[in-house]
């Protein structure tokens, strides 16, 4: 027999052994309903529930910004930062340096990092480089900063504090 | 038969087997949570969402016919060259969610692993242990067809 047409066999008996023994496992794959990507699903954007960052939404992170109760971290662009982000937060994109940070990031009880996409990549990135230097109380905001512009969340706009001036 | 052909045939042998423990290894991981899976192979943002369920079951099935094939030697080199037509595509997928930003599980044996540049250069080592093992059999086709153990 060819040896495409043994793949094609293979392939064809192992897709419907697995769709066929799909019913028998513990927790099914469902079959005829869609599966969309996390970030997708309403109400769910940056939200995870595996996540190994934990999260905080926009609500719960208002009062906190108000009280400067949390040191807020904005994980775009320095234009996009510049452009606008949350009323004091400082700027560190992934893969920036933390050190210049550490002072003001150790001295805050909680670090709330957000960027500005449904799936907070670069937030979860910032945010787990922030963890590596001994931060215990580190969150990415779910909703991330169109979420916080659309709740009315404070906001300010400059230049980046981080690069200029280290801290703010 | 010469020490050297001996020693490659072990090898040779030695790649086919570890490799298809290394499937069969990745479905029992995945056959425990099958809609987890499916919601890794979502986030991929690759495939329309009504064809998820479908392909996540369909990849287990596929890893299990392609890692028995291979760990018995039962039509080893077809199973081989599909073995690498899912890691050639495995790592496509790794490689577009990682350039396009994409945080996510790669879901590759269950649990939280979270996919990577290493993810790529794992899939890559087993993309050529699959080759050699694929084409071993048309160098030595008299002496090696089916590289059963």
């Amino acid at each position: 027999m060819a040896t495409s047409l043994q793949v094609a066999l293979l392939c064809v008996a192992g897709a419907l052994l697995g769709i066929a023994g799909n019913r028998f496992t513990p927790h099914p794959a469902p079959l005829g309903a869609g599966v969309v990507a996390s970030a997708e699903q309403p109400g769910a954007v940056c939200e995870d529930p595996r996540a190994s960052i934990a999260r905080i939404s926009v609500e719960e992170a208002k009062p906190l910004c108000i009280a400067c109760t949390a040191t807020f971290i904005d994980a775009r662009s320095a234009q996009e930062y510049a452009a606008g982000h949350v009323t004091g937060a400082l700027h560190l994109a992934p893969g920036e340096t933390v050190e210049p940070l550490l002072p003001t990031l150790r001295s805050a009880a909680m670090v709330i990092v957000y960027d500005r996409d449904r799936e907070c990549s670069a937030a979860n990135q910032v945010a787990a480089q922030i963890q590596a230097q001994g931060m215990r109380d580190v969150r990415v905001l779910t909703g991330a900063w169109p979420e916080w512009l659309a709740r009315g969340g404070p906001g300010e706009s400059g230049a980046c504090g981080s690069c200029t001036a280290g801290t703010r | 038969m010469h020490g050297g052909d001996a020693m490659s045939r072990l090898v040779l042998v030695g790649l086919r087997v570890g490799l298809g423990v290394i499937f069969l290894w990745a479905t029992v991981t995945k056959v425990p949570d099958m809609a987890a899976f499916a919601q890794d192979v979502a986030n991929y943002r690759i495939l329309s969402p009504v064809l998820v369920p479908y392909a996540a079951a369909a990849v287990v099935g596929i890893e299990i016919v392609t890692g028995i094939a291979l760990v018995t030697g039962v039509v080893a080199r077809p199973a081989a060259l599909l073995a690498a037509a899912l890691l050639v595509a495995f790592t496509g997928f790794v490689a577009q969610a990682l350039l396009r930003g994409i945080d996510l599980r790669c879901g590759c044996f269950g649990g939280d692993e979270r996919a990577s540049w290493w993810t790529i250069g794992r899939d890559l080592l087993m993309l050529a242990a699959a080759i050699a093992v694929a084409t071993a059999g048309e160098r030595h086709p008299r002496r090696n067809p089916p590289l059963a153990v």
